[in-house]
């Protein structure tokens, strides 16, 4: 494969890719199902954000946040039923059982982990450091205004933790499993090995949570956007909304099977942080994974980082074994 | 213990009478690409088709299995095919309830209960003076003119750690959760069994009557 020059490299030559917004497919049918898939991703954030900035304080918690977030996934499976991105890709019974056991871990055993060693006990202590005074001009802030700078942050943070991992190699190791994914479905944000899910999950946005409607905001900012990363819904995204946001085509990219094109958009929902370190490419891959698409089971990516980190120590630092004296043929 | 009784929870069995002119050889030759994906080895000897699946794409038809044996056997009302296929993804799935049961324990054996305020006020010393502190701060929540302007309601008055309060912070783990997905996995479990045997009954249905491999590519 030829491949095609974005900037200084050369992606798509292991594998096809799409570059460019206007060779991307656009949504096929009628004029309400093209309308439809236009504006449900603006209208989506908007109401969103409407409804936790005016939403009374006994509706404004955290456990209607959960209710909302698991309400609004199974709108989206709904929606991958009905306007695939690729048939490829559509979710099976097997695909939808594997998902949703790392969502599950995610909610129960990583929950408790995060609750002792994860970023809620680093904000926790940080925020118990500084006094929170120093941060009234923060909380003086409008509302949106603190919601995008957590979000922000966060995101921030994210970038640099995800391109870390595809450069550092102890870091690779726990986040190479989420790459075996051949498709994307609207859970396969959760599925990688554990010790990646925690890495990930780590950041200081939260440290600026001082206003819970902020926090909750910001929230959902992470959600109407970021969701779209992992989806098989084709969307007619507007030109500003792919200009700002990480997209399912941005996304899909990064999840190519092509080495080059995975070295790219790294951001969890500010694609323009992409746009800032120069790391971004627009455009999609259908063919996903490592290994030319090989499907890693859930007993390997529990396994895969410490068995091939161990592999990795003892090619490096053990005994070399002697190799047998060559012969010359006669 | 025989295994019979309790392996239809990952074994699934079938048969499918073929068309009365169908042999052995065009029955599995129309089976055939089913077993010339990624990760799948088969073999074909008198009448038997035997194969395995390893890392098997998510795309591939048959995914859901990992193991299975398809013969074609001669009765008196013509050829019959058997088929006798394992997955190891619905033993998993029967399986998964009882993990998120034990989950559910392990939170609670783990998680301690939540002390009343006093308490933990008494004992934390210099840390609680800061979470004071914060609280204190949560009372005087300032809010911004602009938001004012446009109706936002006003910050509440008190700070509500452990409380429902904002994102995860404030709220111990609960095994709720676990409980929900070993429901969640239950239900799974009862449709995917239900599910992938009509599934591939349907599939080596559609490929016994439908066109032949060799036709089909023909045609095409």
């Amino acid at each position: 494969m030829d491949g095609i020059r974005v900037g200084k490299r050369v992606i798509g030559t292991q594998a096809p890719v799409t570059v460019g917004w206007e060779n991307i497919p656009r949504v096929e049918g009628g004029p309400l199902k093209r309308f439809f898939f236009t504006w449900f991703q603006p209208t989506m954030l908007f109401a969103l954000l409407a409804f936790w900035y005016y939403a009374p304080n006994s509706i404004a918690k955290a456990s209607t946040a959960i209710g909302i977030g698991i309400g609004f996934k199974v709108l989206l499976l709904g929606l991958e039923w009905v306007n695939p991105r690729f048939d490829s890709w559509r979710l099976t019974w097997k695909e939808l059982v594997t998902d949703l056991f790392y969502v599950g871990l995610g909610y129960t055993l990583l929950r408790i982990v995060d609750d002792y060693i994860g970023s809620d006990v680093m904000v926790k202590a940080l925020q118990g450091h500084f006094h929170a005074d120093k941060f009234t001009w923060f909380m003086a802030l409008p509302l949106l205004v603190q919601a995008f700078l957590i979000s922000f942050i966060f995101d921030f943070g994210q970038y640099w933790m995800h391109r870390g991992m595809h450069n550092w190699y102890p870091l690779w190791l726990p986040h190479s499993v989420h790459h075996y994914i051949t498709q994307l479905n609207i859970n396969k944000g959760a599925v990688g090995n554990p010790v990646e899910l925690f890495l990930i999950g780590l950041g200081v946005g939260g440290f600026f949570d001082f206003v819970p409607r902020a926090f909750l905001l910001a929230g959902a900012f992470g959600m109407a956007i970021g969701t779209y990363q992992h989806i098989n819904v084709r969307f007619n995204s507007p030109r500003w909304w792919r200009f700002l946001f990480n997209t399912t085509e941005h996304h899909s990219l990064h999840h190519s099977q092509d080495y080059e094109s995975t070295r790219s958009n790294y951001s969890g929902a500010y694609i323009f942080i992409d746009r800032m370190f120069g790391t971004c490419i627009d455009g999609e891959a259908e063919l996903l994974g490592m290994e030319g698409g090989r499907r890693m089971s859930i007993r390997e990516q529990m396994t895969y980082p410490f068995t091939e980190g161990w592999k990795t120590i003892r090619e490096r630092f053990g005994r070399p074994v002697a190799a047998p004296l060559a012969v010359p043929a006669e | 213990m025989n295994l019979r009784f309790i392996d239809w929870i990952w074994h699934v069995r079938g048969s499918l009478a073929l068309a009365p002119e169908q042999s052995c050889d065009d029955a599995f030759d129309r089976l055939d690409p089913l077993f010339q994906q990624t990760g799948t080895s088969h073999e074909r000897t008198n009448g038997t088709l035997v194969f395995r699946k390893k890392d098997q794409a998510a795309q591939d038809k048959m995914s859901v299995f990992d193991w299975g044996i398809l013969r074609v056997e001669k009765g008196s009302a013509g050829s019959v095919l058997r088929y006798h296929l394992t997955s190891r993804a619905l033993l998993f799935c029967f399986l998964a309830p009882l993990m998120f049961l034990g989950i559910a324990q392990f939170t609670m054996a783990v998680v301690k209960p939540e002390q009343p305020t006093a308490e933990v006020a008494g004992k934390s010393g210099k840390a609680s003076d800061a979470s004071q502190k914060a609280a204190a701060k949560h009372a005087d929540v300032p809010m911004n003119p602009i938001d004012k302007a446009l109706g936002a309601p006003a910050p509440e008055k008190s700070g509500k750690d452990g409380a429902d309060g904002p994102g995860k912070r404030g709220k111990k783990p609960s095994p709720t959760p676990a409980y929900v997905f070993a429901g969640i996995f239950a239900a799974l479990y009862v449709i995917g069994r239900i599910l992938e045997d009509r599934l591939v009954r349907a599939l080596f249905r559609k490929r016994l009557l439908g066109p032949s491999s060799s036709s089909a590519r023909f045609a095409a």
